[in-house]
């Protein structure tokens, strides 16, 4: 893991310039700093000697405004820049999972008939919790790094004209830091990994527990729990207190090297001024300057530790947005002219581990209304979303243009009726009830209490199968798609409904490529083509 | 409260080490006997050592005691969700909530670290700075009063500032991980219908509302920072006016210009400390709502279940159910009056928009949500006065996400029966239709499952959940949206391995999507909020 991956500046060029700003006001606020300690040290050889006070008062009260300024200033731009890079970060992902939701940002886990792994997809994980751990690494840590890399800088150069023996004590020691920081690191690695490893596994307990408890109250088993549950959490508490005992020693080891150096050079100042050999202005100033070259380079190291996850976040995204891309995506907002024609040749395709759903299928739809029909489990589905793009053959070519899938459960957001329906759209109102007239939805929504502003919950929430099938449908009647699949789209309607929708089909047919997989044989009598497909060797959920 | 003197201590050696430090150099520069600076010599080196030493025992204290209460802590916790689940869990999302709880519970234990030590240090450790420096020069010492209470006043007010747009920026941060979420996990979907587009843009506007309040949140810890650095800046400078016109010796004078800068220094910390004031402000109060809600259900009676061979009769007359306790978010679920009666060994089919309290009627079945009004009976006997857990046990539930905790396979099935054989274990995979994935696992029984283990599909945990309540061997077994999370096929394919396998057993199935309903005894259908056509629909059967 890098401290800052160079990657960061190359894959988003839109980070570069307020990261600069962010260094530049950082090593500004450095400068303050390290002006402020010595207007501080004249301050007091003024008071001490006595002499006019005017002057030191006036240039401790400007630098004091200046280093507030700038403090203020790197503080506020941190927090826009974190937010900035994480945004950045986040859409980029997005983008990139929407482009290809089966590359490197899937498993999504919706799909467990292609034998997908469930949960989290990796893009969910990085998007949330990897981004946010990203936005504290650069919030907190990339500030940090850079007063490490300007305040020990600038104080050690004032020192080298204010007294360069204390300069050289400092030049020499403060390397011991980093040094040493490694050496502790280096011998405590391995027993801080498996405590790690321990302790993770340990605080992970109480989450699966409580996560758990609905399976386990409904099977009487919740309150056996409360006992493992004090006894996993004490001992988690005793590995994490052992994690913590090594962590906190070996700071404490350098903060005890820090203070050792710093009375190193008061040590050899004190006797010089004792000697005469000093002036107490210069004494001062080195005294006040030593400790300014040792405590950011201490507080890289308290701040690392936090920033640890995000660094490694970073690094997983960076990885994912590196990956090559897919074959170019079909953009859907183009809306080619002429015949529009899908044409599949030789495709085979197959679910890792499984026999293939598809094998050696051709087919070549123009407009018009294409019917596929088969038993269950013969890969009419997957069928579906290979011409929607949704998925690549094994071998075989593919040709279509962009299209519209509605599939047996279409997607539905938290919004109103009119979000819903204008996903990936921008009709108008007035085309908005014109396509639900058309799936017989209308008389529906104008009964609703906020009619076309009524909300439409999680996922459907509040919708019949039915309403929601239906739904579907009108949003395909308003997409530009010039090819539009649909897949069982009458299986949860009413008779009356049916033929609606069937009349719907045939009518899309004559200006566009319509490909239907449905039961009804019906619709096959309708068609213009009938794929008929067999039953799938070892077909499998 | 130990700890956080350990830190005031240590701070207050910090101190003393730089106001020392400036004391000696005067002195030295006065060149005196070197043997009269011994003593500051050797008090520079103490304060030198103890402070790191007092700032380790600090943190060691601090942690153990949080950790300590950690424990105590999760576990009451613990037991006060029992009797709150699942019902008082709100409807939806209920694993969210809990994953809330475990958050929510980390920050306010963690608040004795990051706010009660840092806010006591710098208090003591000021106060004693400003105690010390008064016996030397009293307008000093009142000036640095002057600073610890100016610097209080810019926390109470950072605090303020920020616990005010606190909700605000989770809000934001939510809403971010929502559309997260909904693209990580349809991607597909919102591509089938070319939504990309739109998906993006609901991430930037969500961004650029998140970008406002995390700026104006990220102002006011910049205000706080630079307004304590103008404070000891000013300090200073009144104080170094103040000593200069004074008349004490040189390495005081010294001493006492030092002073503030040294306090002000040890008040930094207290600036992270407002934030995490303010959110485990927030995560209590959330802990609280939550658990000081009232149970869904009443404990009832203490008329014994008897468990024979044949199912129980099962009636509800007239009952109404809702979900909603004080305090719970919007959605009310409210189902009923509705009448039902389950024959033993019936299969029944509860179907409906969404919405229209089908889970709300499973609920009150099961015992864990009390009904408003009506009737529950249960072999002719008021369910009310029946001893719950003995009722409960009636019933297995697989609901539309069944949990798989981080454990082995065997634990994760004998959860359902505690004494149950391998033999029966490994019967209840091969009924659930596990058979084949069982056979494929490289340690059996002892697979390792959930965090950190082995990842399921969705199909594959539906009918571990169906095996659980095979193991179980409890007569009626609900099953609530098996559709919910798995594609028609896999859903169906499910449904058909219960029906298979209950053998004698009731089987309710719950499901807003129309099934085949030739295999069942009856279809009861619930009127939904918005669904005019419900019924018509419902009862038409589709073809698998």
């Amino acid at each position: 893991m890098k401290p800052v991956d160079p990657r960061l500046l190359r894959e988003l060029p839109a980070v570069r310039l307020p990261l600069l700003q962010l260094a530049i006001m950082g090593a500004v606020a450095g400068v303050a700093t390290v002006t402020t300690a010595v207007a501080l040290a004249v301050l007091v050889d003024d008071v001490v000697s006595g002499t006019g006070l005017r002057s030191g008062l006036l240039a401790l009260a400007v630098l004091t405004l200046v280093r507030a300024a700038a403090a203020y200033d790197v503080e506020q731009r941190a927090a826009a820049v974190g937010h900035l890079v994480s945004s950045t970060l986040r859409r980029r992902l997005l983008g990139r999972h929407l482009a290809d939701p089966t590359g490197p940002t899937g498993p999504t886990g919706t799909r467990d008939t292609s034998g997908v792994v469930q949960g989290e997809g990796t893009m969910t994980t990085l998007g949330t919790q990897g981004c946010t751990s990203v936005e504290t690494y650069v919030t907190r840590f990339l500030p940090a790094l850079l007063q490490a890399g300007t305040v020990p800088a600038v104080a050690i150069v004032t020192l080298v004209v204010v007294d360069w023996r204390s300069a050289a004590i400092v030049l020499l020691t403060v390397p011991l830091l980093p040094v040493f920081a490694a050496l502790i690191g280096r011998s405590t690695e391995e027993a801080t990994r498996r405590r790690w490893t321990a302790m993770h596994d340990l605080s992970g307990h109480f989450l699966d527990v409580v996560r758990g408890l609905p399976t386990l109250v409904s099977y009487g088993r919740a309150r056996r729990q409360a006992a493992s549950i004090a006894a996993v959490s004490e001992r988690h508490r005793v590995e994490t207190m052992a994690t913590l005992r090594l962590a906190f020693l070996s700071s404490t080891a350098l903060e005890l090297l820090a203070t050792l150096s710093v009375a190193l050079v008061a040590v050899t100042v004190g006797i010089r001024l004792a000697a005469g050999d000093l002036g107490l202005r210069a004494a001062l100033i080195a005294i006040v300057l030593a400790p300014e070259a040792y405590w950011p380079i201490r507080r890289v190291g308290a701040e690392f530790h936090a920033a640890a996850d995000g660094a490694q976040a970073l690094g997983s995204i960076l990885d994912v947005l590196a990956a090559p891309a897919p074959i170019p995506a079909m953009t859907p907002t183009t809306t080619p002219t002429g015949p529009s024609e899908v044409v599949l040749e030789d495709v085979t395709l197959a679910y890792a581990g499984e026999p293939p759903v598809l094998e050696h299928l051709s087919l070549r739809a123009g407009s018009g209304l294409t019917v596929v029909t088969g038993p269950s489990g013969c890969g009419k589905t997957t069928l579906l979303e290979l011409i929607a793009d949704l998925r690549r053959p094994e071998s075989g070519t593919v040709t279509a243009p962009p299209a519209h899938l509605v599939s047996q459960r279409p997607v539905l957001i938290s919004g109103s009726v009119r979000d819903n329906l204008r996903l990936g759209n921008a009709a108008t109102d007035a085309e908005l009830w014109a396509a639900l007239r058309d799936v017989g939805l209308d008389g529906v929504v104008a009964a609703l209490p906020a009619g076309m502003d009524e909300p439409v919950g999680d996922d459907g929430f509040g919708l019949s199968a039915g309403q929601r099938a239906r739904l579907g449908l009108a949003r395909a009647v308003l997409s530009a798609a010039r090819v539009l699949l649909v897949d069982e789209p009458t299986a949860h309607l009413d008779e009356a409904n049916v033929e609606v929708v069937h009349a719907l089909l045939t009518r899309i047919a004559g200006e566009r490529v319509v490909i239907a997989v449905t039961h009804r044989p019906e619709l096959v009598l309708l068609a213009d083509r009938h794929l008929a497909m067999p039953v799938r060797a070892g077909a499998s959920s | 409260m130990v700890a956080a003197l350990l830190g005031a201590a240590s701070t207050t050696a910090g101190i003393a080490l730089t106001v020392t430090s400036g004391w000696l150099i005067v002195r030295a520069s006065e060149r005196p006997v070197i043997l009269t600076l011994m003593v500051a010599i050797v008090a520079v080196r103490a304060f030198g050592m103890a402070r790191p030493a007092l700032r380790y025992l600090e943190r060691l204290r601090s942690h153990d005691v949080a950790l300590h209460d950690l424990v105590d802590r999760r576990r009451d916790t613990y037991l006060q969700l029992v009797p709150l689940t699942p019902a008082r869990l709100g409807h939806r999302r209920r694993s969210d909530v809990l994953t809330g709880v475990t958050e929510d519970l980390d920050d306010v234990v963690q608040a004795q670290v990051r706010v009660t030590v840092p806010v006591v240090t710098a208090l003591v450790a000021a106060g004693v700075t400003g105690l010390l420096t008064a016996l030397l020069e009293p307008a000093v010492g009142f000036t640095i009063a002057g600073l610890l209470a100016a610097a209080a006043t810019v926390f109470a007010i950072s605090a303020r500032r920020e616990s005010s747009r606190q909700a605000a920026f989770s809000d934001g941060r939510a809403e971010v991980a929502r559309i997260v979420e909904l693209v990580g996990a349809r991607g597909n979907d919102l591509r089938a219908v070319g939504a990309q587009e739109d998906a993006l843009r609901w991430l930037d506007d969500a961004h650029a509302r998140l970008a406002r309040v995390a700026s104006a949140v990220g102002r006011t810890r910049a205000e706080a920072v630079a307004q304590l650095g103008l404070l000891t800046g000013a300090a200073t400078l009144v104080a170094a006016w103040i000593v200069a016109g004074t008349s004490s010796a040189a390495p005081v004078k010294g001493l006492l210009v030092l002073a503030p800068v040294a306090v002000g220094e040890a008040m930094v910390p207290v600036v992270d400390a407002s934030r995490a004031w303010v959110r485990a402000r927030g995560a209590k109060k959330r802990l609280e709502a939550l658990l000081t809600q009232e149970p869904a259900v009443v404990p009832g009676g203490s008329t014994p279940v008897l468990v024979d061979a044949d199912p129980p009769l099962l009636e509800l007359r007239g009952v109404s159910a809702s979900w909603s306790a004080r305090g719970l978010g919007p959605t009310t679920t409210n189902v009923g009056p509705v009448d039902l009666v389950l024959l033993p060994g019936s299969r029944t089919l509860i179907t409906g928009a969404n919405g229209s309290g089908k889970s709300t009627l499973l609920a009150v079945l099961a015992r864990q949500l009390d009904p408003t009004a009506g009737r529950y009976e249960v072999d002719g006997l008021e369910a009310m006065t029946m001893d719950l857990d003995g009722l409960r046990a009636l019933f297995a539930i697989v609901d539309d996400e069944p949990y798989v905790l981080g454990t082995t396979l065997r634990e994760n099935l004998r959860l359902a029966a505690p004494e149950a054989p391998d033999t029966h274990l490994r019967a209840s995979l091969e009924r659930a239709g596990l058979g084949s994935w069982f056979g494929g696992l490289p340690a059996g029984l002892d697979t390792r499952l959930g965090a950190g283990g082995r990842g399921m599909s969705g199909g594959e945990r539906a009918r571990l959940g169906v095996a659980r309540a095979f193991v179980s061997s409890r007569p009626v077994i609900l099953l609530d949206e098996p559709m919910a999370h798995l594609d028609l096929h896999t859903a169906r394919q499910v449904l058909a391995t219960v029906l298979d396998g209950a053998d004698r057993g009731t089987v309710v199935v719950v499901s807003h999507q129309p099934l085949s309903t030739d295999r069942f005894d009856q279809v009861v259908v619930l009127d939904a909020r918005t669904s005019s056509d419900a019924t018509a629909r419902s009862r038409q059967s589709s073809t698998p």
